[in-house]
């Protein structure tokens, strides 16, 4: 797969779809207490690329998701969508835009009373098509979602991956330019999950549609995200190329979501095990290159030091894989600083001091 | 029991016969009348409380406030008193404050403001989350409640309905009270102020089997519509 470098032309490409500068919006309660649900965010969106927002429930990305299609309003900054401010239009003019844009939920939310077909057609009768049109497209993407055998199926009588399934070709079916998925995935189980997914990657990429994903799943980042940006209580704390943001390893508070996520870092209570039964010092070695990882670890007995793998894990992204090694390296002082050193030419290399495990 | 047969037998269907036949055809009349210009106005009355209530597609305070208040004040009083009470405005209306036309008049105002609240309370319970799914795709307003908000809550407001019609017969049996007729006048006039129960329970039986239809009918539609 070259998606790496189709990835990079779209990113360098400069057509951003969807510009947040400097939007807050906050929620007054009755007794001037008020949430801030987004506060100060500020990305960019091009076209084709796959955009994923991360972070825990109440980070607010529900509502950051729904300000681009104007379903939230901000309370201030401004949200640039398809090249008209959104944030400045009157409910009515915001309607067009919203043609343009698909949104697929949670909980799916079809419509019971309608069948498949019924609710695939839906955006098309809203979009103005004509009847035949109309048949034809629905058809067209119920075999894209590979459900054209239960067109005249009623929601109920489907599993939830399929109902998902449906809310996407529904999504799709009036040619939008951009697709929110809002948790698309979180209440379907691990198997129907990757199916989802799958389909949604197929969407940006046979398609060629601007995906904006939020979710709380680090799996769904993985599979399908090009950039991400992580919420944290309202703020968007890192964004960037997926590969980065996860292989590097940060020493921030803001990144324990990422941490916590991957599973490839000790956390203190493991850092208190390790040190009970393991001497020597704690490295934690960031696998952006694992050949050369290999090749250094490989050079221990030459600077007879020894090592053993204390912690460790590696995801594979959409387009490559890293992870993070922890180390209990043992030898001089002299030898274990020069096998540090030469794993630092490798990526990223961090010591963890011992006062860190008590 | 064969005493009740003989009663029945003996009575001077030459006479009871036409007299409840008009009856039910005059209950009839005034409970499709009166349904079919209620069911409307409750229905948008009904649709106005559920969208304008706040986080609603149409939310605004005053025209929920002051809708609410009316259904309110208007729901409780008994049908026997507002059937009194309203005769003024009946004479404004229908032109004479007494007679068949004149309980329909009541029965409308009666009507309207308990179906708004029944239709209210069926759209109260459809998932936000459909009404948002067509404001994403750019639907306008009065499409979502055309396409999305009734149709999704059509089962139970089937349901609803056929209460209110039965209740609409409740009503009708007190027509009586201002000159009219119907089935309660023909129990109370031909059968209860002559002493004749037996003639006042031939007006019961005809009522309980007009009901039984009516819910079965409301039940096969709904569970139709329901796909149950």
């Amino acid at each position: 797969m070259s998606s790496e470098s189709t990835a990079d032309a779209r990113r360098t490409g400069g057509d951003p779809l969807i510009t947040f500068q400097n939007v807050s919006r906050t929620f007054t309660g009755g007794k001037a207490s008020s949430v801030t649900a987004v506060d100060d965010a500020s990305f960019t969106v091009q076209r084709g690329e796959v955009y994923g927002v991360i972070g825990f429930s109440g980070a607010g990305k529900s509502t950051l998701i729904r300000m681009i299609n104007g379903l939230e309003r901000p309370t201030s900054g401004s949200v640039t969508v398809l090249g008209q401010e959104i944030s400045a239009l009157s409910e009515s003019k915001i309607r067009h835009i919203r043609k343009r844009i698909g949104m697929v939920f949670q909980q799916f939310n079809l419509f019971t009373s309608r069948n498949v077909a019924g609710n695939v057609a839906y955006p098309l009768k809203v979009a103005g098509w004509g009847k035949e049109e109309r048949e034809r497209r629905v058809a067209e993407l119920l075999d894209f979602v590979g459900l054209a055998d239960k067109a005249d199926s009623y929601p109920e009588q489907l599993s939830g991956g399929q109902k998902q399934r449906v809310g996407i070709a529904r999504a799709l079916s009036a040619k939008p330019d951009i697709l929110l998925a809002d948790e698309s995935t979180s209440a379907l189980d691990p198997s129907t999950t990757g199916e989802v997914l799958r389909l949604l990657r197929r969407a940006n990429e046979e398609l060629g549609i601007t995906i904006v994903a939020i979710t709380h799943e680090m799996e769904v980042i993985r599979a399908i995200a090009d950039r991400v940006a992580v919420m944290d209580k309202g703020r968007i704390v890192e964004e960037g190329n997926v590969y980065d943001i996860f292989s590097n390893p940060r020493e921030d508070a803001e990144a324990t979501f990422v941490g916590s996520a991957l599973k490839d870092r000790p956390t203190a209570e493991d850092l208190t095990r390790i040190r009970q039964h393991t001497k020597g010092r704690l490295v934690t070695v960031s696998l952006k290159d694992s050949a050369a990882v290999g090749h250094a670890l490989g050079r221990a007995g030459e600077l007879s030091v020894s090592f053993e793998i204390v912690h460790g894990g590696m995801n594979t992204t959409k387009d490559s894989h890293y992870g993070l090694l922890t180390l209990a390296v043992n030898g001089d002082d002299g030898a274990v600083n020069r096998f540090i050193s030469e794993l630092s030419g490798t990526g990223a290399v961090q010591e963890i001091p011992e006062e860190a495990s008590a | 029991m064969i005493g009740l047969i003989d009663t029945y037998r003996d009575l001077d269907w030459d006479f009871y016969g036409p007299e409840l036949w008009e009856a039910v055809l005059e209950t009839v009349y005034m409970v499709a009348f009166a349904f079919a210009i209620a069911g409307w106005i409750g229905m948008v009355l009904g649709v106005l409380l559920y969208t304008t209530r706040e986080g609603g597609l149409l939310s605004n305070k005053p025209v929920f406030w002051v809708l609410n208040f009316i259904v309110n004040t208007i729901r409780p009083i008994p049908f026997v008193i507002l059937l009194a009470a309203i005769q003024p405005a009946t004479i404004l209306v229908i032109g004479t404050g007494i007679g068949n036309h004149a309980v329909i008049h009541a029965m409308v105002w009666a009507a309207s403001f308990g179906i708004a609240r029944i239709v209210e309370q069926n759209l109260v319970s459809i998932d936000p989350g459909v009404i948002e799914a067509a404001r994403a795709m750019g639907a306008s307003r009065l499409r979502i409640i055309f396409t999305v908000i009734l149709p999704e809550a059509f089962g139970p407001l089937i349901l609803g309905y056929t209460f209110v019609i039965i209740a609409l017969i409740d009503m009708s049996a007190l027509a009586g009270i201002v000159g009219g007729g119907g089935l309660g006048a023909f129990a109370i006039q031909e059968g209860y102020n002559r002493f004749r129960p037996h003639v006042t329970w031939l007006a019961v039986i005809v009522v309980i089997i007009m009901v039984h239809m009516l819910q079965i009918l409301g039940n096969r539609l709904a569970r139709k519509v329901l796909r149950r």
